[in-house]
């Protein structure tokens, strides 16, 4: 799971399919699914957040307006969302997903965000668990500097 | 994660394409988990397994990349062609379309792979004889027309699956003690591991090619 998430786009891929869509848009004034979708693929396995997100916006349009293509657009939600840890909401597209069909692919997806989210959690608990410690340093510091204090001026 | 750095000494990568429903997710699963899938989906977008095998008493390890075979993945699963040493293209032998499709998935590997790369053909669901739709003479004739490895095989009984993943890795790591593969090109689907400490690259060129970004 970790490989397919780390792969990156090919910029020349990117480029070619961000022109399609934008010839399209010039020529025609909307863009066919097929190259939304194309472009989006491309969006969410790209380095950048901002990219990312652009593609999540792109297949959440396109899960609206095309139930043939879902399963592919909700496991991108899933992936992309996963990208940019955004792991509540990439749960909830593969928990969807996993609604409607028994898959690998997807379980496999869901349980890379469940441990990720959670490693995240812990990170987080032993940084705060790391502040309250130095926090209680001081203060405990503090107070036995006062009262080393108190006790000279007796 | 392990400490030791790493306990093989090259990479290759692999990809597997050819239509839909051929049985490219059941062979890679037949490779890696040694299992049939029974009831397989549509791999979406695509999927990836790895298994570390032995050619020559040198630990290879294998990526495989997967590729969905639906009409709609078709262009954008071309960037996963780019740096493969093997491909693995797929078709049904009870389906004669799978079949006459096969040279154009040959014309995307040709043009989308270095010349080095090695394609092995495989006629999977070789246990479904009664329904069979392509020959094997013909299917055989095709691939040295062409100068492809050919075999065909079995996702459900396994029969010849290690096989074709093997014999592409022998001929990969075949052309690289003779020379014909560049293990500095990233095109060359081919990472080097040097295993005994202390070798030491003769490579002196400072990474000076940054100033020429784009952006």
């Amino acid at each position: 799971m970790e490989e397919l998430l780390n792969e990156v786009v090919p910029q020349e891929d990117l480029e070619r399919f961000e022109k399609k869509f934008a010839h399209e848009l010039e020529l025609d004034g909307e863009v066919t699914i097929e190259t939304k979708f194309e472009y989006a693929f491309c969006l969410v396995r790209s380095r950048y957040t901002n990219d990312i997100r652009k593609g999540i916006m792109i297949l959440e349009e396109l899960a609206r307006v095309h139930p043939d293509g879902r399963r592919d657009y909700i496991y991108y939600l899933a992936f992309g969302n996963a990208r940019i840890k955004n792991y509540s909401d990439g749960l909830k597209y593969c928990r969807a997903f996993l609604e409607i069909e028994s898959n690998d692919q997807v379980r496999s997806l869901e349980e890379y965000i469940k441990k990720q989210s959670d490693k995240d959690m812990a990170k987080g608990m032993a940084v705060a668990g790391g502040a309250a410690l130095v926090l209680g340093g001081i203060l405990g510091l503090g107070i036995a500097l006062a009262k080393n204090k108190q006790k000279r001026n007796n | 994660m392990s400490s030791t750095p790493y306990n093989y000494n090259y990479i290759f990568k692999y990809i597997i394409i050819g239509d839909m429903g051929v049985g490219k997710s059941c062979i890679l699963h037949q490779f890696t988990e040694k299992k049939f899938m029974a009831n397989c989906p549509h791999t979406i977008g695509v999927e990836f397994g790895t298994r570390i095998i032995e050619v020559d008493d040198k630990k290879i390890k294998l990526q495989i990349w997967d590729t969905a075979g639906q009409e709609r993945f078709r262009a954008v699963t071309r960037s996963y062609y780019r740096g493969a040493a093997g491909a693995l293209m797929v078709y049904d032998i009870t389906r004669r379309s799978t079949y006459n499709h096969l040279s154009s998935w040959l014309t995307d590997t040709r043009n989308l792979t270095n010349p080095n790369t090695v394609i092995f053909l495989i006629g999977n669901k070789s246990d479904l004889e009664s329904t069979r739709e392509v020959t094997y003479e013909e299917a055989e004739e095709f691939a040295k027309e062409n100068g492809l490895m050919f075999l065909e095989a079995s996702a459900m009984t396994g029969q010849n699956v290690e096989e074709a993943f093997l014999e592409t890795a022998r001929r990969i790591y075949q052309n690289i003690q003779e020379g014909r593969l560049d293990l500095n090109a990233s095109e060359s689907g081919v990472q080097h591991r040097p295993s005994q400490p202390g070798r030491t690259s003769l490579t002196n060129e400072a990474p000076n090619n940054k100033d020429q970004c784009s952006c």
